[in-house]
């Protein structure tokens, strides 16, 4: 084991799993700076910060919030594919708390439901049911998993389809509008400056990130993710790390469902977390986990894999790319970071470093 | 004797899902014809096979991909691809039969690409093919960010021509049952489908190399089989057959756009391919079970369009619980295999776990009935929900919806107004037509009374800009028509801006309505005056 | 039997090594034509790389191959089978959703008109298998026939596509029952009738005397001889199995000595009656605190299982165990370490190491796993057990952070024991501690063993090689076929214990 002893360690920093999202995000933006004027200005407005950056910030809270449990489900070897429709079903199922009136019978005093302090449920109620709705949803996929021994990819498909019509069964397929204004500060509120959501993923992250590394969840996740049989003659409960990892991301998918609503103000279940599972995936496959065998994890890696994800979204737009067809070049991206990240192309890259060395090796 | 039934019974197990499929798809059938008179005729048949002929064609290839092991979530963008694309070149003038050739290269192309990532970059099926979902979607709107209709007559021939079923159909008169050459064009894939799976090397080496968690490839590599070949070329063929669904498409809905085929339209076909008997984890399974599966999908849709009261979104959920049934029958089948080798093989799996999971399918399956009969009871909970709101007014669902008064908001438009905002339905019935005046002026009128209310003018041109940032005048905003459930309300808006003038109207249950049309409905509920609720 | 004695494969001088172990070393090895040469060994004695090396699954480090009088480079495995050499394993190499015709035939199905012809392959695919003299329907699913049938199907694609020359037989019976194994051995006979050399593994030592002509012994990658089976006594193979010269009163053994006043008279554990069907018949077993135990028997015997029934990773049938006099239910390792019961799997690699992990991540595993999620070890306390262990036991890392992948076999051995010693069980089972691992490691374990002993721990020490048992065991448990024999004491000799595992014949 020879080790470079200079100021810093250059090979940590290069095996550091922070390493390769870092790079991309870093090579998006430059791409940025370079071919957009004005990327990275920013501006005070109305009391908060505007321009670009943050755009990609508060866009990005979603997939971060979803990336997190995301990150869990694939360390322990898994996948949840359900996370876009419970999205929709802890949206529904806040929209339906909020104003059920719209629902059969209107209210006596109509005028209420514009009103933006108006809510039919408590307030706390609003954001507490619909998180431990998707709580149960992530338990239901836990549970196939873990105990009927389904395939996590199949096991979290059928929540898949059902799912948005569960969503919508919950709001009898009516777009409902959201007026109450505590409630529309989660998507669209901004303190300090910047947008309120961003808070929140922060706030996400922090739980994540206690659970797993000021607890021995992490390791565990990790211990079933490289070895499952190991793991069970050491001692750890594979299960029930199983089950807590799709509870958690289903927590975490009913987090990003209410922030979702509340930044497009309407219930709508076709809409909230559509594509959101391929977004959260890719984060966390750009943040280095690997889906179908899992093992070891970072969580800022994850962060940064959505804000690579959000950073080509937005760059691509000021490129003038119309919105619609944005996701063929994310398409292109996704490919391109999974091929470098490959074993073939790295193996690939290690040759040609080995060859140009010495020139005797190969015949 | 016991040896002989056993063999009988291990021959014909594979077969369980797909008989499982034809009875459940001969008992509903029968059911929806003993409810309602109007699925008695033969014709409602031939329409399952009528309005789903590029499933059809897609589950075929999708079944070849499942079988072998893999999955390609590409399908439904590739469908979206092909209709944009030859919908624009034949906008150019280009041969309609050279636009289909080029498009089944491109699908061919496309496949390959993707079959090429999957067997010699090791990247996921499910992550390689989302992303030829996603190139493909992209690229429509690169193509074409507008719907572009076809008007061209070769495909206007292929989707209007009425093949009539002889027996059941009048040649004379050109009246009775039939189907379309979409149709036959189906079940000529369907049967090469059948042909390429059972009876040529490359379809039995699909089947070697599926399934088993990944044992059967290695198996199969190391029978000398053509692995990677075979599981490049399965992608191929889906690509073709994606490609074909998609010209199959765009010739049934006559134009090519990138929202085609979307809301999770890969997931039906893969759902229908499961419900057809297919493993999921590959290895098994017949191209025939999936024509079952898409019938039975039609027929779910069918279905629910002949009870009338219940949504479209009810589809996705009947297929949702019919996959997990169908998933359940796999496993149970898949435990049973291991069962059986478990007696041959004393230790293999211990008799405790194979308890348990019994135990927990107990419990999923009691999950799976309190979610059902949770879904079934919710709209009741909702409506006794609503109702504690309320002065306690009875719901009468029994009235009828009027007609939206379009004229009668074109005259108000004439006269000065700027917007008119109208809706009506609910459980009420309600028929309200607000007209909105550039001075401040509100008048509601429900057709029994009027009601007038001042605003600031400033309020006016302020709402005005806004609905125009929400981009009233843009391609965002369309119109979406049907009509609506039970409790739900339809919209008819105009809006005149800037000289502009645009009439949106939009249904809340169950459609695509854009977004923004919410935001808008919910502004203008805020300026407009409230009718009281009739007491009765 | 054998007309023609010519050598089909010859192979000299054959050396491979894997990181850390010397798997085979300086091999010779004859197969003649019509013959059926048995290989025995224990694991670890180099008998799988020797076929690797056969069937061009590995490389050779040095030494020759020839078939007939042509030296030849095997490759790759498909370059065997084009040469005529054809493996068949316990766990078969073919498809199990296919029909047994199919799984005959395919790749060569016979065509007609661009499209297979099924009812001629399913003629010819029945033709072959009635050459072997097995009838059954072949439009069965092979996954619905027996191991037994399967591994027949295996045998008959090889001769219908390569004409194969050379048969291998990994250990094909052990998953048999007695009649299928008769199946097999006849299509064997007939077999060795046509003129084929087939190479037959197997633990099983009555089926060597029942079939083999010839059996060649391997030990510790090493070749011990090459014997006419009808001239060598059952108890000579075990003792070139797994004997070898005892060095009288080394450290070990002196260590041995003066621990064995520290055993305590009343058990930790006492077994009754447990049993598991199909993989071990019922036992009563004793262990104390301050005594190791041995387990002595040959592959198979059932060694491996009574650690799992007593570690609870296995559910008994029948039987209590009992633990300072309480019955206790086991029901999962998470209840067995909670009290105080600790196993070191056989398979290191799939059931022990976490190879992502660091050694710090997994010697604290266990430890961690029995203090439950919430509690969690800080880092210094991780380091601080971490760096004990490591400087206990002497495991060379370079560091506490570095993936336990990147370590020999030894010091990963090491780091498992680790793992389980920083639990502080009060019984410990290791199963094969010692496989796979060098020779000054090994003596390093031995010692660490008796030394737990001596602080009051009771052990349970499995192992392949009988000398080293003997050298580490208070008491020696002696198995045969899945039955519990007889007990030894300490000062029980080599002959003893070799004739109790060989049996009365």
């Amino acid at each position: 084991m020879k080790k470079p002893r200079f100021g810093f360690d250059v090979r940590k920093i290069v095996e550091s799993r922070l390493f390769y999202p870092s790079v991309t995000l870093a090579l998006i933006l430059l791409v940025d700076a370079i071919f957009i004027p004005g990327f990275f200005h920013l501006e005070i407005k109305e009391g908060h910060l505007f321009g670009n950056l943050i755009d990609v910030l508060r866009n990005s809270t979603p997939i971060i919030i979803l990336a997190m449990g995301m990150t869990l489900v694939i360390a322990t070897g898994g996948v949840d594919l359900s996370v876009g429709a419970v999205m929709a079903i802890a949206a529904s199922t806040a929209c339906i708390m909020l104003n059920p009136n719209l629902i059969g019978v209107r209210l006596a005093d109509v005028t209420r439901e514009a009103d933006p302090t108006y809510s039919a449920s408590p307030l706390w109620a609003v954001f507490i049911v619909p998180l431990f709705i998707a709580v149960i949803c992530g338990l239901w996929n836990g549970a196939l998993v873990a105990y009927g021994k389904i395939q996590p990819m199949v096991a979290t498909l059928i929540l898949m389809i059902a799912g948005r019509g569960i969503a919508q069964l919950v709001t009898n397929a009516i777009k409902i509008i959201i007026y109450n204004n505590t409630f529309l500060q989660l998507g669209n509120g901004w303190v300090l400056l910047l947008p309120f959501a961003l808070f929140i993923a922060a706030a996400v992250f922090a739980l994540a990130w206690f659970i797993t590394r000021r607890s021995s969840i992490g390791l565990f996740i990790e211990s079933v993710g490289i070895n499952a049989r190991s793991s069970f003659y050491s001692g750890i409960d594979e299960k029930k790390i199983k089950l807590f990892a799709y509870m958690f991301c289903g927590f975490c998918a009913g987090a990003a469902g209410l922030i979702a609503v509340s930044s497009i103000r309407t219930s709508d279940a076709n809409q909230v977390g559509l594509y959101s599972e391929l977004d959260a995936i890719l984060a966390v496959i750009i943040g280095g986990t690997v889906l179908g065998s899992g093992g070891r994890f970072s969580l800022l890696a994850s962060v940064i894999g959505a804000l690579v994800i959000q950073a080509t979204t937005t760059s691509t737009l000021a490129f003038g790319v119309p919105a619609s067809a944005i996701i063929a070049v994310k398409a292109l991206v996704v490919i391109i970071v999974i091929l470098l990240y490959s074993q073939q192309v790295q193996d690939f890259v290690r040759r040609l470093a080995t060859q140009s060395r010495p020139k005797e090796s190969r015949s | 004797m016991m040896r002989s039934m056993n063999a009988t019974f291990s021959k014909n197990r594979k077969l369980l899902p797909l008989a499982a499929t034809i009875i459940l798809f001969c008992l509903a059938y029968g059911a929806g014809a003993l409810f309602y008179p109007g699925m008695r005729d033969s014709q409602v048949f031939f329409t399952l096979f009528i309005t789903s002929p590029f499933l059809l064609i897609n589950a075929v290839g999708e079944t070849l991909v499942i079988i072998s092991g893999g999955i390609d979530l590409s399908v439904s963008g590739m469908i979206a691809l092909t209709s944009t694309a030859s919908a624009s070149l034949l906008r150019g003038g280009w041969n309609p039969w050279l636009v289909m050739l080029l498009m089944l290269a491109m699908g061919a192309a496309l496949g390959t690409i993707m079959g090429l990532l999957i067997t010699y970059m090791k990247v996921q099926p499910f992550i390689a093919t989302l992303a030829g979902m996603w190139f493909a979607r992209g690229m429509c709107y690169i193509i074409s960010d507008l719907e572009v209709r076809i008007y061209d007559p070769t495909y206007k021939l292929l989707a209007g021509t009425k093949l009539l079923i002889p027996g059941l159909a009048d040649p004379v008169t050109q009246k009775g049952d039939y189907v379309t050459i979409l149709v036959v064009l189906s079940m000529f894939v369907l049967a090469a489908g059948i042909f390429i799976s059972q009876y040529t090397r490359f379809g039995r080496t699909v089947y070697s190399i599926g399934g088993n968690n990944g044992a059967n490839e290695v198996s199969a590599r190391l029978m000398g089989l053509p692995v990677n070949r075979t599981k490049v070329l399965v992608y191929t063929f889906n690509g073709i057959c994606s490609a074909l669904a998609g010209i199959a498409y765009s010739i049934y809905v006559g134009s090519g756009h990138g929202t085609h085929a979307s809301n999770g339209y890969e997931m039906t076909v893969i759902a229908a391919v499961v419900i057809g008997g297919t493993m999921l984890t590959g290895g098994e399974g017949y191209v025939f079970g999936s024509l079952f599966g898409v019938l039975t999908t039609a027929l779910i849709q069918t279905l629910i369009q002949f009870n009338g009261r219940l949504s479209s979104w009810w589809t996705s959920i009947a297929i949702g619980l019919l996959t997990l049934f169908f998933i359940g029958v796999q496993s149970l089948l898949v435990n049973l295999n291991t069962r059986q080798l478990a007696r041959r093989r004393p230790g293999a799996v211990p008799g405790k776990q194979a308890l348990d999971r019994r135990m927990v399918f107990a419990y999923s399956a009691g999950i799976v009935v309190v979610l059902v009969v949770g879904a079934l009871l919710m709209p009741t909970i909702q409506r006794t929900f609503a109702r504690t709101f309320t002065s306690a007014t009875p719901a009468s669902s029994a009235c009828d919806l009027k007609p939206l008064r379009k004229d009668q908001a074109a005259q108000l438009m004439k006269d000065g107004a700027v917007i008119t905002y109208e809706r009506n339905g609910g459980l009420r019935c309600v028929d309200e037509l607000y007209a909105i005046y550039p001075d401040g002026r509100i008048v509601a009128d429900n057709g029994q009374q009027k009601l007038t209310k001042q605003v600031a003018p400033a309020d006016v041109d302020h709402l005005l800009s806004d609905i125009n940032k929400l981009g009233w005048f843009t391609d965002d905003m369309y119109t979406t028509n049907h009509r609506p459930c039970g409790a739900c309300f339809s919209y008819a808006t105009t809006v005149s801006y800037n000289g502009q003038t645009k009439t949106v109207e939009a249904v809340d249950g169950g459609t695509d309505a854009p977004a923004n049309y919410w935001q808008m409905s919910g502004e203008v509920l805020v300026v407009v005056p409230q009718f009281s609720t009739p007491s009765e | 039997m054998t007309e023609s004695n010519s050598a089909i494969v010859t192979m000299q001088g054959i050396s491979k090594s894997f990181p850390g172990v010397q798997a085979l070393e300086n091999v010779d090895f004859v197969l003649r034509r019509g013959e059926i040469h048995a290989l025995v060994g224990e694991n670890g004695a180099g008998k799988s790389t020797l076929i690797k090396v056969m069937t061009g699954v590995e490389r050779p480090d040095r030494g020759t191959i020839r078939l007939g009088d042509k030296e030849t480079v095997i490759r790759s495995p498909l370059e065997a089978q084009k040469l005529g050499i054809t493996t068949v394993y316990q766990e078969v190499n073919l498809c199990p959703n296919l029909t047994v015709a199919e799984n005959i035939m395919i790749g060569r199905q016979p065509m007609k008109l661009g499209s297979i012809d099924w009812k001629t392959m399913n003629a010819r695919a029945r033709d072959v298998l009635s050459g072997l003299d097995i009838n059954l329907d072949v439009t069965r699913t092979l996954g619905s026939c027996s191991v037994a049938i399967q591994q027949m199907a295996a045998i008959a694609r090889a001769l219908e596509i390569s004409a194969a020359k050379i048969l291998i037989l990994d250990e094909p019976t052990s998953s048999l029952d007695a009649h299928e194994t008769q199946l097999l051995f006849g299509v064997m006979r007939k077999l060795r009738a046509d003129g084929i050399g087939i190479i037959f593994i197997t633990h099983f030592l009555d089926q060597v005397y029942e079939i083999a002509d010839r059996t060649t012994v391997l030990r510790n990658g090493k070749l011990v001889g090459t014997y006419e089976t009808a001239s060598l006594p059952r108890l000579e193979l075990i003792t070139k199995m797994i004997g070898r010269s005892l060095d009288e009163l080394d450290d070990v053994t002196r260590l041995k000595v003066s621990t064995s006043h520290h055993i305590k008279p009343e058990p930790l554990v006492h077994a009754q009656g447990l049993g598991r069907a199909g993989s071990i018949e019922p036992f009563d077993l004793e262990l104390h605190e301050g005594e190791v135990v041995g387990l002595a028997g040959l592959l198979g015997s059932g060694r491996t299982e009574i650690a799992q029934l007593l570690f609870g990773a296995d559910k008994p049938d029948t039987g209590t165990i009992s633990m300072d006099g309480v019955q206790v239910e086991y029901s999962s390792p998470v209840e067995s370490i909670a009290r105080g019961v600790a196993l070191c799997p056989e398979d290191r690699k799939a059931a022990g190491i976490v190879d992502d992990l660091t050694v710090r991540e997994n010697i604290i595993l266990a430890m961690q796993a029995s203090l439950g999620w919430i509690k969690h070890l800080s880092l210094q306390e991780q380091y601080a057990i971490a760096d004990k262990y490591i400087k206990l036991l002497n495991i060379s890392t370079p560091s506490a952070d570095q993936p336990v992948k990147n370590l020999s076999g030894g010091n990963q051995q090491k780091v498992i024991l680790a793992r389980w010693l920083a639990t502080n069980p009060r019984l410990l089972i290791l199963d094969e501690p010692t496989r796979g691992i060098d020779v000054g490691t090994k003596a390093e374990i031995q010692k660490l063993v008796l030394s737990l002993a001596e602080e009051g721990k009771s052990c349970m020490f499995i192992s392949s090689e009988l000398e080293e048992v003997l050298r580490t065991s208070h008491r020696i448990v002696v198995l045969r076929d899945r039955r519990k024999i007889v007990e030894f004491g300490g000062d029980a000799t080599e002959q003893q214990v070799m004739e109790s595992i060989a049996g009365s014949k």
